[in-house]
């Protein structure tokens, strides 16, 4: 039995977690490529126009892995750390379901709709019980794969916190963008390496840790919902000051971002802010003119005498 | 002999060339539509420009490029500086007018906010996919009105009572246009709206949220446009100052940019005569399928782009 892992959403957050249960398992597993230009014709083609260009893209990868394995894996999320998610989360099942409907697909569903600390364990019981696994297995790769993941986050934020206070000649920008957005090769990529190519060290809000992030956005908002849009608020709230500007990367149409954004450009007056929205078009000229004209802002601002 | 710089703007619509000395005076200009080809474009303002300064002893000593084919231009003139049009712009404008406190400008495809502080620009803003209130929407409109560009923002002036037009769009626009026309109103009105329209959709989609401050300066092509200069100033309630050489800004920044560069390098007009090429490629090599493009100068190939990873990387 082979389950496939689509490399899109919720994949970013949770590779290892989800990598090493199957491992620890003993299921076969295989993760569908990097974002290229071949997934992104057949999301456009298979999604409706409504979604947003990361729910795009999981069809897409949904439909490289349709013939290469038994199950593909689909993810289901509605809280983490007791904060509500994007409703695509919620729908991605669905969704998924629909779009391929008539094409007799086995999915391998992971549920995760309650609250709570037992609710994630609960969610991977129920799919090592559909699995035909025995208790002592599941549970012993949850725990081991809950480890890993902890770890990995862990050693990210401190790598992330490093990069932030050591001192350089380069202008630090701190990157916001969601996870399945600054990690995905077609849409976060050419920025992080269009920043670096002009001298700048990015920064990514998003490794930064999500609990200290999530209790730092109450500085900034304490009525905003959603869960990822909260610990990237946190991440600007706590760290703003110590890097040269921000760069707001986010894909069309999303609805959390296009109003924290908002939000964002109003609260945060004393960097120099770029909003970036980014869909399914390939130019990258437009891009390349408005990340060199924020850097030269950046530059500007060095050389300017301090008031 | 006279040291001189040139400064190259390849926009969408025109391409606009100057050439300053020492002292940043222009000594040759001019402005001309890139007609979709912007090197047959930049060879025929390069004859152009030797013409103005054959009198001369002038040697142009950096080159500067700017605007959305600056890549491209840049490559076949050797230049020195290549630059995008926001800090092209930028430059261009403080360096004549040192304490302009926010710019406008309004080009073919594309329109841009640029807030300065103490002569730094410290913010900006660019329109996002879509071209609306921007040259082209105004040169199609003013077809449509059958009113030529030139004598559109004459007109507008003689208006008393500008229409209400919705800019949000220029698919809306159009229909409200022609909905406005059949209703009885008059073509001046239309065209007034029109222009308070394009300055509407422009301060709600850029200047949302910037401190628009005086002096402004407002530049472009549409700046042209003494209709859409008035509507401006209603709008801010303040003077916008035009400059007569305002739709040259990018070239001229640019060109200001090569001087301050400190890079020498002997510029030959000849570039006007010799053969240049493009070659473009689909890159089988992964599934990115990057569109490359390879310039050439006779059989020589001078720069190649376009590859997002090392496997499409020409090497030159």
């Amino acid at each position: 039995m082979k389950v496939g892992i689509p490399r899109a959403l919720l994949y970013y957050k949770y590779e290892k977690l989800w990598t090493t249960f199957f491992d620890e398992c003993g299921i076969e597993y295989i993760i569908s490529p990097e974002t290229n230009k071949a997934i992104i014709n057949d999301a456009a083609n298979l999604a409706i126009d409504e979604t947003c260009l990361p729910t795009k893209i999981l069809l897409g990868h949904i439909n490289w892995l349709k013939n290469q394995c038994d199950y593909i894996f689909i993810p289901r999320v509605e809280f983490v750390y007791r904060a509500q998610m994007c409703t695509k989360f919620m729908a991605q099942i669905d969704l998924v379901m629909n779009t391929f409907r008539g094409e007799h697909l086995k999915f391998l569903f992971y549920n995760l709709y309650k609250k709570g600390p037992k609710a994630e364990y609960k969610a991977f019981k129920k799919m090592g019980k559909y699995l035909g696994l025995k208790k002592s297995v599941y549970k012993y790769a949850y725990y081991t794969a809950k480890q890993a993941q902890v770890y990995y986050e862990m050693f990210r934020a401190q790598n992330q916190l490093q990069l932030l206070q050591q001192p350089t000649p380069q202008n630090k920008v701190l990157v916001v963008a969601h996870a399945y957005n600054i990690g995905d090769k077609f849409v976060g990529e050419p920025i992080l390496r269009t920043l670096k190519n002009l001298g700048c060290r990015p920064i990514i809000a998003e490794y930064f840790d999500a609990r200290e992030c999530i209790q730092a956005s109450k500085q900034l908002s304490r009525t905003l919902p959603w869960a990822y849009n909260q610990h990237l608020l946190g991440a600007i709230a706590l760290y703003h000051e110590q890097v040269d500007g921000i760069v707001i990367l986010t894909t069309f149409p999303c609805g959390p971002d296009s109003m924290v954004n908002e939000m964002i450009v109003r609260k945060i007056k004393d960097k120099p802010i770029l909003t970036l929205t980014m869909d399914t078009q390939d130019g990258s000229a437009g891009l390349e003119t408005r990340l060199e004209s924020f850097v030269d802002i950046l530059n500007f601002q060095k050389e300017r005498p301090h008031a | 002999m006279k040291k001189a710089y040139l400064g190259i703007d390849i926009g969408s619509i025109s391409t606009k060339g100057v050439v300053i000395d020492a002292k940043n005076q222009i000594i040759a200009s001019e402005y001309l539509w890139t007609e979709g080809d912007p090197m047959g474009a930049v060879k025929r303002l390069l004859k152009s420009l030797q013409k103005q300064i054959k009198d001369q002893t002038v040697q142009v000593v950096a080159v500067g490029t700017t605007g959305s084919a600056r890549k491209l231009i840049g490559a076949m003139t050797n230049a020195t500086v290549v630059k995008n049009e926001i800090t092209a712009h930028a430059i261009g404008t403080t360096t004549l007018y040192p304490d302009v406190n926010t710019i406008f400008e309004i080009g073919g495809q594309d329109s841009k906010i640029i807030i300065v502080e103490n002569g730094f620009v410290v913010d900006y803003a660019m329109n996002t996919l879509c071209a609306a209130g921007t040259g082209s929407f105004l040169s199609s409109q003013a077809h449509r009105l059958g009113v030529s560009v030139a004598e559109f923002g004459a007109i507008a002036l003689t208006s008393k009572h500008p229409t209400n037009i919705a800019a949000r769009c220029t698919v809306f626009a159009e229909s409200d246009l022609v909905h406005k026309a059949q209703m009885g109103h008059k073509k001046e009105d239309i065209i007034a709206g029109l222009c308070k329209a394009v300055v509407t959709n422009y301060l709600n989609n850029l200047g949302k949220g910037k401190r628009i401050k005086a002096p402004i300066v407002f530049q472009g092509g549409v700046s042209k446009n003494i209709g859409v200069k008035k509507a401006f100033e209603e709008a801010v309630g303040c003077e916008v100052m035009v400059d007569p050489n305002g739709h040259l800004m990018g070239a001229f920044g640019v060109a200001v940019l090569a001087k301050q560069a400190g890079i020498e390098r002997h510029f030959n007009f000849n570039v006007a005569d010799l053969d240049f090429r493009t070659k473009g490629f689909e890159c089988p090599k992964c599934a990115n399928h990057c569109e490359i493009i390879c310039v050439y100068q006779g059989n020589k190939l001078l720069d190649a782009w376009g590859n997002k990873c090392d496997n499409g990387a020409v090497r030159v």
